[in-house]
């Protein structure tokens, strides 16, 4: 079977979720690999929210926020990029692709761009292959 | 004058004082060339006190212990926390500081210009089985080692401590009173980080997968860490559980990542964590790889400077937008 990339999106509620939905109500095309997780603000996102998805099988990650200056929390996104560009380095670095966790900033007017991040992330994760660091001792789902 | 010498007559004249509850310095170990922490209350104790290169305890993580560690036993009411630090041990102390970790006015810092510590791994398979008490002398470029009688005399890149070794800050950044001769702090090349950099991904993934995969997930990392002093840590919660209890590479990497990244500018190269670990990761290339990219992407270095915000408690405009799309 024909590999298709599972893609985990955690999209601010302000910019990049609104830009997702007028993307949907513009009718532009995108991959349907992406899930998307609703996250108040990009700073939201913990490093662990990033790798535990990896190691939960997603073959990449996407965090998309608000503009820089334009976070609806004034700093956000600013905080937000601190630590992922940082996190991105760590992870290459440990030999997992860049391109298997990227940022964006989309903002709620953007769904033309929204759709092309969706592609150039899926595509660039579909030349990678399926996620080599999933976990392989599934023995406990975890409690929810 | 050496280093023992004039440390002890610090000592006998902090003790006596009485703004001075306690003083947190190093004594000769019970055997071998084993050197343990001590803490002092009276100044007739000062002769216990040594300084040597088997000194390597980072002390500076008891003041972060108050309630379990050796000074639960002391009353700290009686006034400041004496304690003698090392360079690297100095910028731990600047971090805390910088973090509220602890107050200024609370303790009376003993600096000592280290000239560097051994790595005791390479020293005791050096000299395997030594039962009696060894000492350790560092002179002119050598280590002069008396062990069961004998003094042997060993080049001193040899057994130095790897983090002594790329030292460039052998000064301690904070004191109150210094013993041994200052130096200026030179900014480091993180050229063991760039050789590492150069390999290819898929050798890097390899080479963790091995590395990580032999870890026994025994916390002393963390334990050891004098800037892990979280009374609620991220690595213990069950919820939510973001590490779960299986000892593979997976699990072990969410850990290991998880704890270097807490250490993101912060990591003040003490190597204790490596120090610790019973199999031998190479944890502090981690913590160096951050701390490298921490400097190249913004300026910010870690225990240079105690009244410079955390790194992740602040942010510029500018800051690189680096892989954003």
């Amino acid at each position: 079977m024909k590999f298709e990339p599972k893609i985990v999106a955690f999209l601010c509620n302000w910019c990049s979720y609104a830009g997702a939905d007028l993307a949907g109500t513009s009718r532009f095309q995108y991959p349907p690999n992406v899930r998307t997780i609703r996250v108040m603000c990009s700073s939201r996102i913990n490093p662990a929210f990033i790798l535990g998805a990896l190691l939960e099988g997603a073959d990449g990650v996407l965090v998309s926020g608000c503009h820089p200056g334009e976070c609806h929390y004034v700093s956000g996104n600013y905080m937000a990029r601190r630590r992922l560009v940082l996190l991105r380095r760590l992870l290459e670095h440990l030999g997992i692709h860049p391109d298997r966790f990227r940022m964006s900033w989309v903002s709620a007017s953007e769904g033309g761009k929204f759709a092309e991040v969706i592609k150039e992330v899926t595509e660039a994760v579909r030349a990678l292959g399926p996620n080599e660091i999933k976990r392989e001792q599934v023995w406990m789902q975890p409690g929810l | 004058m050496d280093a023992t010498r004039s440390l002890r007559e610090i000592a006998r004249e902090v003790l006596s004082r009485d703004d001075i509850a306690c003083l947190i310095g190093y004594e000769q170990g019970s055997y071998g060339f084993r050197v343990s922490p001590c803490v002092l209350t009276s100044p007739d104790e000062a002769e216990r006190l040594i300084f040597s290169p088997l000194c390597v305890h980072n002390l500076t993580n008891y003041l972060t212990l108050e309630n379990i560690g050796p000074l639960a036993a002391q009353d700290l009411s009686k006034g400041r926390i004496a304690i003698v630090v090392k360079g690297c041990d100095s910028r731990a102390l600047a971090v805390l500081l910088a973090e509220n970790g602890i107050a200024r006015d609370r303790l009376f810092v003993i600096g000592v210009c280290s000239p560097g510590v051994v790595d005791l791994k390479k020293l005791e398979r050096r000299f395997p089985g030594a039962v009696a008490c060894g000492r350790v002398e560092l002179q002119n470029g050598a280590f002069f080692i008396t062990c069961e009688g004998a003094t042997t005399s060993v080049p001193a890149g040899e057994l130095l401590s790897a983090k002594c070794t790329r030292c460039k800050t052998r000064t301690p950044v904070i004191y109150d009173v210094l013993v041994g001769e200052p130096d200026q702090p030179k900014a480091d090349d993180y050229a063991d980080v760039a050789a590492q950099e150069a390999t290819s991904m898929k050798e890097r993934l390899s080479k963790w997968r091995a590395e990580l995969s032999r870890c026994i997930r025994c916390y002393a990392c963390r334990n050891v860490c004098p800037l892990c002093y979280c009374s609620d840590c991220t690595l213990d919660r069950l919820r939510p559980q973001f590490i779960r209890r299986t000892v593979d590479f997976q699990e072990n990497l969410m850990f290991h990542v998880t704890r270097a990244f807490h250490l993101a500018g912060r990591c003040i190269d003490c190597g204790e964590c490596e120090r610790v670990c019973p199999q031998d990761i190479p944890l502090m290339e981690l913590n160096r790889k951050l701390a490298k990219d921490v400097k190249e992407l913004f300026e910010y270095e870690a225990g240079r400077d105690p009244a410079a915000k955390p790194l992740f408690a602040t942010f510029r405009p500018e800051d690189p937008d680096e892989g954003i799309l």
